[in-house]
C-alpha cells in the first residue's frame, strides 16, 4: 500500500522541483513579464523605432486613451511600422464582458487615429510579449529591423486560434 | 413505480426501509466535490499559465495542451491507484473535470487486462469514455452546423 503513495510522492517531488528551477532559470527573464501575472506593472509604451520620430509620441497617445478606460488596469502598446499593437488586461469582475470592452476600444481607436492600424487583444500572452518587445527596444538590444520583425511574430501569435 | 399502487405489505416494506436507510451527507458531498474540483481546477490553470509562459502558447490555444497533460496526469494516477482515493472522497468533483475522462479510460484497461490485449484491453477501453467521444463529436457537429446556417443567413 506504501509503494504507490513513494512513487506519487516522488514524481510530485519531480515537477514542483523542475517547475521552481525552471521557473528561476529560463523562461522569461525580464522581471516585470514575470511579476505582471499577478500585479499591475504599468509598462511604458514604445516604438519599433525607438526614441526618435513621432511613432512614441502616437503610443503615448494610445496609452493614455485605453488607460482612461474603467474597466482596464493595464495596457501595453508598441508601435511599429505599420500597425500598433495595443494589449490590455481586463480588470477581473468585468470579465464577464470581454466582447464588449474590446468592441469599444476598437471603435474609440479608430474614432481618434482613423489613418493607424490597430491590433488589440486582451490575451495575456501577448501583453508578456508586449512587455519583452519593449524592454529589448528601451534597452536598445533590438535594431528597428529584429524590433519590427519580432512584433510581426507577436501579430501573428494573436491571429493564432487553435 | 412511484405512480403504480402499492398493496399495503409493500408499503409497510416501505416505511421499514426508510427508517433503517443511512441518511446521505449530500451538503458535505457536494462540499467535498466543489473543493477537489476547485483544486483540479487550479492545478489546470498553473499549467495553463506554465504554457503560457514557457512554451509560444496564447491564452486562446493554451487549452489543449493543458487538457492532454491533466488527462496524462490522471491516467498516470488512476494507474497508480490513487484516483481511485480521490474519486471515492470526491464523488462527482473529481469524474465532472476532465481529469475524470483519463480515469475511466485507464480503469476500464486495468479492469478488462486478463481478457487480453486486443479483446480485452482495447476492445473495452473506451467502454465509458466511449459516451464522452461520441456525444462530444456529436454536439460539436451540431453546433458547428447551427453556426454555419446562422452565419450564411447573416445573423451572427
Amino acid at each position: 500500500m506504501m509503494k504507490p503513495f513513494k512513487i506519487l510522492a516522488g514524481v510530485f517531488l519531480l515537477m514542483v522541483t523542475g517547475l521552481t528551477i525552471s521557473g528561476c532559470n529560463f523562461g522569461k527573464t525580464s522581471e516585470e513579464s514575470r511579476v505582471s501575472l499577478v500585479q499591475s506593472v504599468n509598462p511604458e509604451p514604445a516604438a519599433v523605432e525607438g526614441n526618435k520620430g513621432n511613432g512614441l509620441k502616437t503610443a503615448e497617445k494610445v496609452k493614455k486613451d485605453i488607460q482612461a478606460m474603467p474597466a482596464i488596469f493595464d495596457v501595453a502598446v508598441i508601435k511599429g511600422e505599420k500597425e500598433i499593437l495595443v494589449a490590455y488586461k481586463v480588470k477581473h469582475m468585468q470579465r464577464f464582458q470581454m466582447k464588449k470592452i474590446e468592441k469599444e476600444i476598437n471603435q474609440k481607436l479608430e474614432k481618434n487615429y482613423p489613418k493607424e492600424t490597430f491590433i488589440v487583444s486582451s490575451d495575456f500572452k501577448i501583453f508578456i510579449e508586449a512587455i519583452e518587445l519593449k524592454e529589448k527596444v528601451k534597452e536598445n538590444t533590438y535594431s528597428k529591423k529584429r524590433a519590427e520583425k519580432q512584433l510581426q511574430k507577436i501579430i501573428k501569435l494573436k491571429k493564432e486560434l487553435t | 413505480m412511484g405512480n403504480k399502487k402499492m398493496t399495503p405489505a409493500q408499503e409497510q416494506y416501505k416505511k421499514l426501509e426508510q427508517k433503517h436507510e443511512t441518511k446521505r451527507p449530500v451538503l458535505k458531498n457536494c462540499l467535498k466535490a466543489f473543493l477537489v474540483g476547485g483544486i483540479i481546477c487550479v492545478i489546470g490553470q498553473a499549467i495553463t499559465y506554465f504554457y503560457i509562459y514557457f512554451f509560444h502558447f496564447t491564452e486562446q490555444t493554451a487549452g489543449n495542451p493543458t487538457v492532454a497533460t491533466m488527462i496524462f496526469i490522471s491516467m498516470l494516477l488512476t494507474g497508480f491507484g490513487v484516483y481511485d482515493h480521490i474519486g471515492q472522497f470526491a464523488g462527482a468533483g473529481s469524474a465532472v473535470p476532465v481529469t475524470g475522462f483519463g480515469n475511466s479510460v485507464i480503469s476500464a484497461a486495468i479492469e478488462h487486462r486478463t481478457e487480453g490485449f486486443v479483446l480485452g484491453v482495447g476492445g473495452n477501453m473506451f467502454k465509458l469514455a466511449g459516451s464522452v467521444i461520441l456525444f462530444g463529436v456529436f454536439s460539436a457537429f451540431v453546433v458547428a452546423l447551427i453556426k454555419t446556417l446562422l452565419t450564411m443567413w447573416g445573423v451572427l
